[in-house]
């Protein structure tokens, strides 16, 4: 019975974690609104059964579903069960990849001699529920893609095993190409000309012509669908290539000082990263999105790997000038560390000098912020964003819950 | 706001069996719904160690010397323009509140001006700050209710 991968995916996380501290949501239409309270960002079932869906707009979703109740994001506490989730699983299979905050892959074992794997997925979902209040959904089939597909056919509150061709077979053919996770309207429009619609078509189709169409990572796929495991459980998070934070500046911007504020926060936000990583970076980039304009964007090289404030404003400062475009109205930044080096042991340049005072200085306003709060000390530029510190929602953002291998 | 409700489970029996017209089934559940359009408008407090259903503001306009409103600006009342008629800051429970079309939870409720009228009626005021922009987005509304250790 060795080789068999487990999928488990929270049943509409978001909604049934807010049910958990609030007992009197659940059997209701319940919506988690995101960052700006303006979209619905996770649905009940019984809100889905309206018509809502996620990323539907909350006046839309209010007509649709005028009963429903909304709550407002609560990142913290989704966090505290999502680990709270994964150190129950972790007692049942030590071969565990945090995929996402509600999504685990693990390694599938009967939990005793002679047991279904049907079993020990049910005895795994029921003790979650028992112990988290969170109700779960788990597949288990030979490959992580196959798992994940199933454990989507048993929604919500599933335990589905898949461990003969044929069960594979019957299910992958009625499920639409799209569903595989990585291949979406452009990969199926490729696949389509060769008659390529369901699962199961791609699985029964050439490998040659699939690597043809979808490269390597298609490929790849072609094969777990098949029953081949090639990618593997991930019990920790490959090294960041690339660290980065922004999203919605929660409205129109188009003053420069408060597009600035925007950029200082989130380079103080990406220095919490950087730091927590024990990385630097010699390059940061600005990428700015305007009202119905696109992007743009700036970078900037440091001669020397940095983590600290002032060098990287000097650095943000330059990158956001030369993504600035003058009379529009920007709507979204983000800030990325694009070349990463450890954070310590690197070579300083000949014109470096050791600034030991703002080096100290760093280190103080981190422990601060560690003990008393999040940017309960930062850069007075962010003054110009009264409305963002004020709601300690905005303290913590999906992106901030370390350690997940997918966002 | 317009609205606020409350699990019948939250209330005591004799409170729902009054106010059967307001009781509402929301999922699986019964709730009582205090809403301002209905007459009268009503609203509950937790005043004097228990909770009591009591007027929501003067909008019959039978208090002369009360505004004729259910809300009133925090600001106002940090002010002191209450101060002539002994107010008495009270905590309104609700689970859900409704402004402008959207049901949203609130963790424990809203906080609330309670007075006596003159001839020694009590009525409840709704304290209400500027929406914060979270609040703006998900209601449209231009002002909110103060909510109980809670920023929305």
């Amino acid at each position: 019975m060795a080789g068999f991968i487990a999928h488990l995916d929270a049943d509409a996380f978001y909604v049934s974690a807010e049910r958990v501290r609030h007992a009197d949501l659940a059997n209701k239409p319940v919506g988690v609104l995101g960052n700006n309270g303006a979209c619905v960002i996770a649905k009940s079932y019984e809100m889905k059964a309206k018509g809502v869906k996620t990323g539907t707009p909350i006046w839309d979703a209010a007509k649709m579903c005028p009963e429903g109740v909304y709550v407002k994001r609560d990142f913290y506490w989704y966090e505290v069960l999502s680990r709270k989730m994964l150190g129950i699983v972790g007692t049942f299979s030590p071969k565990l990849e945090y995929y996402s905050i509600d999504e685990f892959f693990f390694h599938a074992e009967p939990l005793r001699h002679g047991q279904q794997l049907a079993t020990t997925a049910t005895t795994i979902r029921d003790h979650i529920l028992e112990a988290t209040g969170l109700p779960v959904t788990i597949g288990i089939a030979r490959t992580r893609t196959l798992a994940k597909l199933f454990s989507d056919t048993g929604k919500p509150f599933g335990a589905v095993a898949v461990l003969t061709r044929d069960h594979e077979r019957e299910l992958l053919a009625k499920m639409p190409v799209t569903e595989i996770s990585g291949i979406g309207g452009k990969r199926a429009d490729r696949l389509a000309p060769y008659g390529i619609r369901t699962c199961l078509d791609l699985a029964d189709a050439d490998g040659r012509l699939v690597k043809r169409l979808l490269t390597k990572t298609g490929h790849e796929i072609w094969m777990e669908l098949n029953g081949e495991p090639v990618m593997p459980i991930r019990p920790e998070r490959p090294p960041h290539q690339v660290l980065g934070r922004g999203g919605s500046l929660m409205g129109n911007v188009e003053d420069p000082k408060v597009l600035w504020a925007w950029c200082v926060r989130h380079v103080e936000r990406l220095i919490e990263e950087l730091r927590y990583h024990n990385v630097r970076t010699t390059t940061l980039a600005v990428e700015v999105g305007w009202k119905d304009q696109g992007w743009t964007g700036g970078t900037s090289n440091s001669p020397t790997p940095t983590d600290r404030i002032d060098e990287l404003l000097d650095l943000a400062r330059a990158s956001l000038r030369r993504a600035y475009v003058t009379g529009r109205t920007a709507t979204h930044m983000q800030v990325k560390a694009t070349e990463l080096r450890r954070g310590k042991g690197f070579q300083l340049s000949l014109f470096d000098k050791p600034d030991p005072k703002k080096d100290k200085l760093a280190t103080v306003k981190a422990a601060i912020n560690e003990k008393y709060g999040r940017f309960k000390v930062r850069t007075a530029t962010t003054l110009y964003l009264p409305a963002v510190y004020r709601d300690p929602a905005n303290e913590y953002d999906i992106c901030d819950v370390r350690g997940k291998v997918c966002f | 706001m317009r609205a606020i409700a409350l699990p019948t489970s939250e209330l005591p029996d004799e409170v729902v069996k009054e106010l059967h017209a307001r009781v509402y089934t929301r999922g699986d559940q019964k709730e009582v719904r205090f809403d301002w359009r209905a007459v009268p408008a009503l609203l509950p407090v937790w005043w004097n160690g228990r909770l009591q259903i009591v007027r929501w503001g003067n909008r019959d306009r039978a208090e002369r010397k009360l505004p004729p409103t259910g809300w009133t600006w925090k600001a106002t009342v940090e002010k002191g323009r209450w101060v002539g008629i002994e107010p008495e800051p009270v905590e309104i429970p609700a689970n859900y509140v409704l402004a402008n079309g959207v049901w949203f939870r609130v963790r424990e409720g809203l906080r609330g001006l309670m007075v006596r009228t003159p001839s020694g009626v009590p009525a409840v005021f709704v304290v209400c700050e500027p929406a914060t922009r979270y609040y703006r987005v998900m209601t449209r509304a231009e002002w909110m209710p103060v909510l109980i250790k809670e920023i929305i």
